[in-house]
């Protein structure tokens, strides 16, 4: 088996580093759209949490996490993105006959995804401690372990979505359609006691849940985040072998239809 | 057939080359081996297999027979190894719309290993040969087509390879482009890499003095040196005009262009055949108007050996009983 360039998937991710600063626009929207909604979700949270245990925080102890977890899925569209992008520019069989092997290029690809996972998820739990009050009861670290789980989760899922989908289309309708059933069952929309029993049982099938589990446990300093910690890479490890084993590099995408 | 001493000195070696698409056959047992310095022109109507054979040269498909091997090393068993030596400019325009001619050169500078001073010396450097210097810091996208293959050839040659594959790189672009394309490609191989270049322009194979490799359905049918290739399938010609309509030449074989033009297969030896007809008109000669050599070319050797295998192609089919369509 060959061995990893590191330095070959550093150039693929510098070029993808670029293209993204060339637009940054959308990478922006994924930051500043939940940061806009929490003020709207907060009350509402605030209530329902109170219904459901006694008197409560501001709510933002279940709207930041949960706006996070809802703009992150977005991400996997973004990494699957970096794959289709390269088909639409006919730069994609340059990558392949270039000497980097596709582990390699793969490898490439995620590291700006999962860059930008993890600075979202720091502005916008940042802009929420700063600015929307959340108050972090138990630990920063777990906190940040979370995201690190779950953004692995996140851009491989983007992999496996990309070897699955024929279309930019298909990804695009995977995406949306994700990311609003994660963030039902992860509690984002609704908290989770308060689902239906069908969707409350169904949740812990779903990695936002354990996200999410894994913020709020991180948040009101209960136990629980280092299992949900275990569970996302657990997951992660799943679509990662789902990927690998599916993403054929000859195929060939069409990007936009 | 090719020995392995030949094939470890190539710097592209294709044998016994198979690959189908479903029940569609691309290639059907391709040799082809290119020396290092030496330039090969791939010649094949479209869906001839040109692209394919690219592509599998280039290791970005698997043939379903066949050994590929690239400065010596075999493609199946060594990919990375074999894709660094060569360098793919494929038959649509790949560069990065978005970012600029240096950022695009950049990034397969360093993809190839080149870093610090070496990668803006080379761009440099290329941006002089391909005419890119005053676009360096435009966006790619709002390049002309003809500065955009410019650039598409430039990502291929970051660092020289010892092998060099252009899928048409002068599709579309003008003729001072071509002009440039077609020196750079001559400098290529005089540094020494092997430069495999389809093209429908046959014209650009007698400028770069190429060998000609001939594709058709998927098999080569003639892979020669230039000069070789027209003497060994190329016929001249006596085309003769008279005043009136052209006499009758039956004891020899002819074509008749027009009522008052014919055209006399000379073989090697024009001078002969001309005689020959002038013995066979009798008082007829007196209104011969015009004679003319018709030299072969590269052009008349394509035509005549893609005709003659169809010719054989659609007997074939014929004498079993199925349809050649």
């Amino acid at each position: 088996m060959a061995r990893l360039s590191f330095r070959r998937s550093l150039a693929i991710a510098r070029q993808d580093w670029r293209v993204l600063r060339r637009d940054p626009l959308p990478a922006a929207v994924l930051v500043v759209l939940p940061l806009v909604l929490i003020p709207f979700l907060k009350p509402a949270f605030h209530l329902a949490l109170t219904l459901e245990s006694g008197p409560a925080d501001s709510g933002a102890g279940q709207a930041v996490p949960g706006m996070a977890i809802t703009f992150a899925f977005f991400l996997v569209g973004n990494a699957s993105n970096g794959f289709f992008r390269e088909h639409a520019w006919r730069t994609w069989d340059r990558l392949r006959a270039s000497a980097a092997t596709t582990p390699e290029i793969v490898l490439g690809k995620l590291a700006v995804p999962y860059l930008q996972a993890l600075i979202q998820f720091g502005l916008v739990f940042g802009a929420g401690a700063v600015l929307l009050g959340l108050h972090v009861y138990g630990s920063w670290v777990a906190m940040i372990g979370v995201g690190l789980a779950y953004s692995l989760f996140l851009v491989l899922l983007g992999v496996l979505v990309t070897a699955v989908c024929r279309t930019y289309i298909q990804v695009y309708a995977v995406t949306y359609v994700g990311a609003l059933v994660f963030a039902g069952f992860a509690g984002a929309l609704v908290p989770h006691a308060l689902l239906p029993p069908w969707a409350q049982a169904l949740a812990p099938l779903t990695p936002a849940y354990w996200a999410m589990d894994g913020y709020r446990a991180a948040i009101t300093g209960s136990d629980g985040s280092v299992i949900a910690i275990l569970v996302l890479l657990g997951f992660s490890v799943a679509v990662g072998a789902g990927g690998v084993l599916l993403l054929r590099a000859d195929e060939t995408k069409v990007a936009w239809v | 057939m090719a020995g392995a001493d030949e094939d470890a000195d190539s710097a592209l070696s294709l044998r016994g080359i198979y690959k189908s698409y479903g029940e569609v056959t691309a290639l059907a047992g391709v040799d082809l081996s290119i020396g290092r310095g030496e330039v090969v022109a791939l010649l094949g109507r479209n869906g001839a297999g040109k692209t394919t054979l690219i592509s599998i040269a280039a290791g970005l498909h698997r043939p379903d027979r066949g050994s590929v091997r690239v400065d010596g090393i075999e493609m199946r068993d060594r990919p990375g190894s074999a894709q660094a030596r060569l360098g793919l400019a494929g038959q649509e325009t790949g560069v990065y719309p978005t970012l600029s001619v240096r950022q695009n050169l950049r990034f397969f500078g360093e993809l190839v290993g080149l870093g610090g001073r070496a990668i803006g010396a080379r761009i440099e450097e290329l941006a002089d040969a391909l005419e890119l210097g005053e676009l360096l810091d435009r966006q790619a996208q709002t390049l002309s087509l003809g500065e955009q293959r410019r650039l598409h050839l430039a990502l291929a040659i970051m660092q020289p390879p010892p092998l060099l594959l252009f899928d048409e790189p002068t599709a579309g672009v003008d003729v001072r482009s071509r002009s440039r394309i077609l020196g750079l490609v001559h400098e290529l191989s005089r540094a020494g890499s092997a430069v495999c270049y389809s093209t429908h322009y046959l014209v650009e194979a007698e400028r770069l003095g190429a060998s000609v490799a001939i594709l058709h359905d998927g098999r080569v049918l003639a892979y020669d040196p230039l000069e070789r290739l027209i003497a060994a399938h190329g016929d001249s010609a006596v085309e003769l005009t008279f005043d009136g309509p052209a006499p009758t030449l039956a004891p020899l074989p002819h074509v008749r262009l027009s009522e008052s033009t014919l055209r006399v297969p000379a073989g090697g030896e024009p001078g002969l055949a001309l005689a020959r007809a002038l013995s066979t008109f009798g008082d007829s000669v007196a209104r011969l108007r015009d004679a003319k050599m018709i030299q072969p070319t590269l052009e008349s050797v394509f035509l005549a050996l893609t005709e003659q295998s169809d010719s054989v192609r659609v007997a074939v089919a014929n004498v079993n009983g199925s349809s050649v369509l």
